[in-house]
């Protein structure tokens, strides 16, 4: 407790203080209460918008379930289209050489800048929103797995084939383990690149979730929501991402972590 | 990991291209897929030339450099400097920890309505996103690089009687750049997609604003060839970023 | 050897990590030690009996927890008194060359530029490096990484060289030729060398005495004058007979 306090305490502080100050410029008229509403009226634009909801009966709740949803099923289908390939294409260096400059193309596209062809696509509906946040994952996550393959150490490999491990067996005990830090830290960093992409695709053609609620709290003058709906994206981001942190922890107990191996 | 590319690899990767876009040019060639929907790279191209002169594209494509560059520049400037200070001393990293954590993880296009409020639908808004597209990813890995400077070079240098701001300067800067270095590709990526998505929703001019203009028009050529446009600017400058990183400290530090 | 015993001075020293509080292990306990100018002195001892912390307190780097160091009469109160230090991984600077490193080192503010450059030059030739001046540390095989923080250490040119187990994560054969290259160094520059070691072989190629500590709490045990004359061949009997009597010292 004490060092925990000692450890937080300081950070703590700091961020009451600015909070107060906040609330006390806006209050006094030191700063416009429009473009920056004091913490009391986001606390209370919060209660409004976690019960009445915000346009009216999509509750922050509702809005939360849509945008997860939508990044969900786009990641998903990407990660599960990228691992199966990338494994086949880390595997054989021929078809990781026909296949490099596709994938460095592919992955070079900016994401959002296909929002217009896939509206002329797929319309403005759902699918047009999966459709983008599982193309920005994919690249992310079919590069990491390849890199992931093609860089297990040779000497694991050796290691295990004097033991005549060879085949599929080779994949599944040597491979396999071996490329898992490095596609966990792919499925991470694909994770941000969905909540990226969601979040432009839901400005455009929608009332419902996340990206959707803070452009239209603007268009109302609510800027508390929009302070909300923001605050609400970056928590579910952060906890997302620390679970998947932690699962890779569960998955892979003798990882040091990507970060401090490749410096 | 700094393989070669070889001759071979070239050849190799020539042929997987040309194994998507051939097949891909028959099929909106022979019409087994509809040209205006799904038109080949060739014909958009050429029915794209026919719709926007070479100085419009490129009048949109400088507005377009122009923006993420100095949003870019600013905002790593700031996240190299925020992070040194945070980094380096106890009290300023006090103060300034627990906002950059909480503001972290909130993507920066998630910034737009905010940025429309406070800066209007004009360039300054533009230029505070990808500001912040630039200076996360910055600030966090120049953070990372000043508190995880090697302690040994730190005492190294001590017994040479380097202490504060020297210290600081000569060992735990140059210390940090391979962090610092990664915090700027990340952040050059970032500055790019809020770059596109900035302009697709508020713009008169750029790149962005070119495709979501073609889409209104129904000009699927336009945006066909206006997303390649956008993909190979960000696939150079990103090159010449790296190449820049590998001149400056690729001697002494594996990149 | 011995001139003016005592050029360095070690006074009591106790060391215990953490905070002053009674129950944190002692690393060190009631170090005295006198060391001669131009001595060169080893320190043995198994692992965790405090040699590294009592190199650093020497260096300035840490605090003794009570106790004084004195270097020439002068107290240490931190680095860069005249210590140069050499560490057990090189700690050169990785952004720098060799020759930058070198100079790094060599803080004279009252010399010109080219002038600094010849002394770091002949510093690198010193230990036969001239041919890598140009060459990054990460460009560098351990020896020649070792020999250029030799170099650096020397360019401060300090009155006392402290070494912590500098070859250790060396080959047997590099080992041996930078042992070779240290005592030629110390025989051309005439410096105070503390070098901490687990090798009882090393100390006694190189030193004139050998301190024996013992682990927890970190004590002198036993301190050997090496009477020894130079060059010292290892498959000497009375080279033998010197390991026999530390090791059991050791194993005591």
């Amino acid at each position: 407790m004490k060092d925990w306090l000692s450890r937080y305490g300081p950070s703590l502080l700091v961020f009451v203080v600015l909070l107060a100050a906040w609330e006390f410029a806006t209050t006094n008229g030191y700063l416009k209460p429009y473009r920056f509403p004091a913490p009391s009226k986001i606390a209370m634009g919060f209660v409004e918008i976690a019960s009445e909801g915000f346009p009216e009966d999509l509750t922050i709740w509702v809005h939360t379930r849509t945008t997860v949803g939508r990044i969900l099923q786009g990641y998903i289908a990407a990660v599960g289209l990228a691992i199966p390939l990338g494994f086949l294409i880390g595997a054989f260096s021929t078809l990781e050489k026909l296949t490099a400059p596709l994938i460095i193309f592919g992955r070079s596209i900016a994401t959002l800048s296909l929002l217009p062809l896939v509206i002329v696509w797929f319309g403005t509906g759902e699918l047009t929103k999966v459709v983008l946040i599982g193309y920005g994952c994919f690249w992310t996550m079919i590069s990491n797995v390849i890199a992931g393959v093609k860089y297990v150490d040779p000497v694991l490999i050796r290691a295990a084939r004097t033991f005549g491990v060879s085949g599929p067996a080779l994949f599944w005990r040597v491979i396999l383990p071996a490329a898992l830090p490095r596609i966990f830290a792919g499925a991470r960093m694909a994770l941000g690149v969905g909540f990226m992409v969601i979040v432009g695709a839901e400005m455009i053609g929608t009332v419902e979730g996340l990206g959707a609620l803070i452009m239209e709290a603007r268009n109302f003058y609510r800027s508390e929501i929009t302070i909300i709906g923001m605050l609400v994206i970056g928590i579910i981001g952060f906890l997302i991402a620390s679970g998947l942190l932690h699962l890779e922890k569960m998955l892979i107990p003798w990882d040091t972590g990507l970060d401090e191996v490749r410096r | 990991m700094s393989n070669r590319i070889s001759a071979k690899d070239v050849l190799l990767g020539g042929i997987g291209t040309l194994a998507v876009l051939v097949p891909w040019e028959i099929a909106a060639r022979s019409g087994i897929v509809d040209p205006s929907i799904f038109p080949s790279p060739i014909l958009a191209i050429s029915s794209a030339a026919e719709k926007l002169s070479a100085t419009e594209v490129l009048d949109h494509m400088g507005w377009s450099l122009f923006r993420v560059f100095s949003g870019f520049l600013l905002g790593a400037l700031a996240g190299i400097t925020i992070g040194i200070v945070a980094g380096w001393y106890r009290t300023a990293g006090y103060l300034l920890r627990p906002m950059i954590e909480l503001l972290r993880p909130i993507p920066p296009l998630a910034w737009i309505p905010l940025a429309i409020i406070w800066f209007g639908l004009g360039e300054p808004s533009k230029f505070f996103l990808i500001f912040l597209g630039a200076f996360f990813p910055v600030v966090t890995a120049t953070y990372q690089g000043v508190t995880n400077v090697d302690p040994i070079l730190i005492r190294a240098a001590q017994t040479f009687g380097l202490k504060g701001i020297d210290l600081l300067v000569r060992i735990v800067i140059p210390g940090a750049a391979p962090d610092l270095a990664t915090g700027i590709r990340i952040g050059w990526g970032l500055s790019f997609g809020v770059l596109v998505a900035a302009e697709l929703i508020a713009a008169d001019k750029g790149l962005g604003y070119m495709i979501m203009h073609a889409r209104l028009l129904g000009y699927v050529d336009v945006i066909v060839v206006g997303i390649v446009l956008i993909g190979i600017l960000n696939l150079l400058t990103d090159g010449m970023i790296a190449w820049l990183i590998k001149k400056g400290i690729g001697r002494w530090h594996e990149v | 050897m011995s001139t003016d015993a005592g050029f360095i001075e070690l006074n009591d020293i106790n060391m215990r990590f953490g905070l002053p509080a009674e129950a944190l292990p002692v690393v060190l306990q009631g170090i005295d030690l006198s060391i001669a100018q131009n001595e060169f002195v080893s320190i043995v001892g198994r692992s965790g009996c405090g040699k590294t912390t009592l190199l650093n307190i020497v260096a300035g780097l840490v605090e003794a927890t009570t106790g004084t160091v004195t270097i020439a009469g002068n107290q240490v109160r931190g680095p860069g008194q005249g210590q140069g230090v050499v560490f057990q991984q090189h700690a050169l600077f990785p952004w720098l060359t060799a020759m930058g490193n070198v100079e790094f080192g060599c803080r004279k503010a009252d010399i010109s530029k080219s002038e600094k450059r010849e002394v770091c030059r002949q510093l690198l030739d010193l230990v036969g490096l001239s041919h890598a001046a140009d060459k990054y540390p990460r460009e560098l095989s351990g020896g020649m990484q070792q020999r250029v923080a030799i170099a650096r250490a020397l360019a401060l040119d300090p009155e006392i060289l402290l070494m912590d187990e500098p070859f250790g994560a060396l080959d047997e054969l590099t080992r041996i030729e930078l042992q070779q290259e240290l005592l030629r160094v110390w025989d051309a520059r005439k410096k105070t060398v503390i070098f901490v070691t687990h090798s009882i072989t090393e100390a006694l190629i190189l030193s004139d005495r050998v301190i024996l500590l013992s682990p927890h709490p970190g004590r002198v045990f036993k301190d050997y004058q090496i009477t020894l004359p130079r060059p010292r061949i290892r498959t000497d009997p009375a080279f033998n007979a010197m390991y026999q009597e530390i090791w059991e010292g050791l194993s005591a």
